[in-house]
């Protein structure tokens, strides 16, 4: 029997469809025997107006290099609009969590417009009747007469089509739409087809096209999944720099308008791009602290500066140790890492010693380092909320604050020095992006860790019988954003706590303590009588195992996983938090 | 590599068969159904480096015949 990575070193880096056919074929009878090996099963439905079988085995295949089990729907050949106008269809007894629907423009209509409209119809009657997420493609170009002088309307017709589908779904958190045709304009419209396989089985697109196609629906899986990475990590020498810094000093590396030096600035402006996404930067170098902080706070040409690191940990120790050193100082795992180093025996060993950290393998030319960053799927999120955009700046704030804890001499001094400004209230429809992704991400201090997409929390937000808190916190640093949520079931005499987490980057700034005597307080003022609690143990809520314990609440029984508590409101007297101020 | 050994690493790669023989056929292979018999195709015109037309690729359902292409083909 095959172990899963051989299976998928049958593709390696060969497109061929035939080898990832038979890659498919191996992982369907690898699941049959040892299904509980991959972390995520997902249902994928593609809906499509050509041939789709091709997809599905580059889907699988590629799913499976990030660990997804994707059991997959297909439409029949050019069955997109039947499989959703008929609600007894396949797709809606089969409940994807995922829905794509990937189609040709003239597959609904003469014209785009007349298409988009169709395409839109369908989108809402789906997503009306329909489970999960529906994942929309744009119309790719039709093929074109390159050497031709005259210009025709179909692109700029096609192209306002698109802008039409993306408008009508901009604030629509069901429906993302995936835009296949900038990503064939990105592969190259020539290589994107391939008039061959349409001919012989409506296949209208090429091997390579569909290796890219796979990867990008991929990302919605992962997204959805909540798999996506939180931080990269960058080596310094040859990776931020060409040269060694304590050997070539300030004035000899390679980084600057011309090469050398080029490769690096624009490699460093790919990593700026994912700070301003929310990514969280660190740096695990082996060199003298000073001289390294001396380029990020003096070199000119320097794009990356102190300010935009979270954690900077430079010495001579080893690298996987200065990661666990990071992931402790950051408080993120180590699953959230994504590591970059030109060097491959330093690349090798972080493999070996810490698996769950994601590798990038770095081309071994600098000038292709942003592009080997760039073709990464490792931090593609589904939306991007505010507090995603301040992120970055939020864990670089947390260094400082770090900083300041350990000149303070007492807990008591440092958190009273932090001038900390608290405010908890009901969720609203602005919430409902970070909420959904506070559930997903959120490991550490998660007591249940339930996860939940956006299309639940709205619906939380709106039912009655539901109360969804939010926390905010603010310091003298800046504002940490949304940080804690609470989701409370109400019963007659009794709120279920179903959903109680905290961001890791305020734990143990008695935020938390404040959070649940909140609740408390709401509770007892609409004459409930107590509440219930959950601890559902996971292989990193370990934190918080003990956590109702510490707030007073009573143990009534545990079972395999998970222990059960209650709180009498009876008992309930209000707290006093000297260090917080509420709003 | 002659056409023999690199259609045999082909097939093994994709149909997980041993040794090649003239008499295997579409019939006589797990997995080489039509969709795979496009993909076949594919790679055999990447991997010898020609063109198959759909006539020619109708025509191509066992191994004796993908050779006897290959051959006229003088690869």
């Amino acid at each position: 029997m095959r172990t899963i990575q051989e299976i998928i070193a049958i593709v390696k880096d060969s497109s061929s469809w035939l080898l990832y056919r038979r890659a498919e074929r191996e992982i369907q009878k690898f699941k049959q025997d040892q299904r509980g090996l991959f972390n995520t099963k997902m249902k994928v439905a593609v809906l499509s107006s050509f041939t789709a079988g091709p997809l599905k085995d580059y889907l699988v295949v590629e799913a499976a290099k990030e660990g997804i089990d994707a059991e997959i729907y297909m439409s029949g050949f050019g069955q997109v609009s039947p499989e959703i106008l008929n609600q007894e269809s396949g797709l809606y007894a089969f409940e994807p969590d995922v829905t794509i629907i990937v189609a040709t423009a003239d597959s609904f209509a003469h014209n785009p417009f007349d298409a988009v409209e169709e395409l839109i119809k369908l989108s809402a009657v789906r997503q009306e009747r329909g489970t999960g997420i529906l994942v929309v493609n744009t119309f790719m170009a039709l093929p074109d007469w390159p050497l031709h002088l005259l210009e025709t309307d179909r692109h700029a017709e096609l192209k306002k089509a698109n802008d039409k589908l993306r408008e009508t779904f901009s604030n629509n958190y069901q429906v993302q739409i995936c835009d296949l045709d900038t990503l064939a304009a990105y592969y190259g419209y020539a290589n994107a087809l391939s008039p061959q396989m349409q001919a012989m089985a409506h296949i209208p697109f090429s091997e390579g096209f569909l290796v890219l196609l796979a990867k990008k629906f991929v990302s919605y899986l992962k997204a959805q999944a909540g798999l996506v990475r939180k931080c990269l990590v960058l080596d310094c020498d040859n990776t931020l720099w060409g040269g060694i810094i304590g050997e070539d000093g300030m004035d000899g590396i390679a980084l600057g308008p011309d090469w050398p030096g080029r490769e690096f600035v624009d490699f460093q402006k790919a990593i700026l791009e994912l700070y301003q996404q929310g990514v969280i930067l660190a740096i695990n170098s082996k060199n003298n602290y000073a001289d390294v902080t001396q380029v990020l706070r003096e070199h000119p040409h320097m794009i990356l500066k102190e300010e935009h690191f979270a954690g900077i940990c430079v010495n001579w120790n080893s690298k996987p140790d200065n990661m666990k050193t990071l992931a402790d100082e950051i408080n993120i795992g180590l699953d959230s890492f994504v590591f970059i180093d030109d060097n491959p025996a330093e690349r090798q060993m972080m493999r070996q010693m810490l698996p769950e950290v994601e590798v990038l393998e770095l081309s071994d030319n600098p000038a292709l380092y942003a592009k080997s960053l760039r073709e990464t799927n490792f931090f593609a999120k589904a939306s991007l909320t505010e507090e995603d955009k301040k992120r970055g700046q939020i864990y670089a704030a947390q260094r400082r604050r770090n900083q300041l804890q350990q000149s303070a001499a007492t807990l008591e001094d440092y958190l009273k020095s932090l001038e900390m400004v608290c405010s908890i209230r009901a969720a609203e429809e602005k919430d409902v992006k970070r909420a959904a992704q506070l559930t997903q991400r959120t490991n550490q201090f998660n007591l249940t860790a339930r996860r939940y997409t956006e299309t639940e929390i709205q619906h939380m937000i709106a039912d009655s019988n539901w109360n969804v808190y939010v926390l905010g916190l603010r310091d003298k640093f800046g504002d940490n954003g949304t940080v804690g949520l609470a989701l409370l079931e109400k019963h007659q005499d009794v709120w279920r706590v179903d959903t109680f987490l905290m961001s890791c980057r305020v734990i143990g700034r008695q935020v938390e303590e404040a959070f649940v005597n909140r609740i408390c307080f709401d509770a007892v003022n609409t004459s409930v009588k107590r509440l219930g609690a959950e601890y559902i143990r996971t292989k990193k809520n370990i934190l918080v195992s003990d956590f109702w314990g510490k707030m007073n609440f009573s143990k009534d029984r545990s079972d395999e996983n998970t222990t059960y508590y209650h709180y009498d409101l009876d008992n309930y007297t209000s707290g006093t938090f000297e260090h917080l101020k509420f709003e | 590599m002659t056409t023999h050994e690199k259609l045999e690493k082909i097939f093994q790669d994709a149909f997980g068969t041993e040794k090649l023989t003239d008499d295997m056929s579409i019939d006589t292979i797990e997995g080489w159904d039509s969709m795979a018999h496009v993909a076949l195709i594919m790679t055999l015109q990447k991997e010898f480096n020609i063109t198959i037309s759909p006539a020619q690729a109708i025509e191509l359902i066992d191994v004796a015949s993908i050779k006897q292409l290959l051959d006229t083909s003088h690869c």
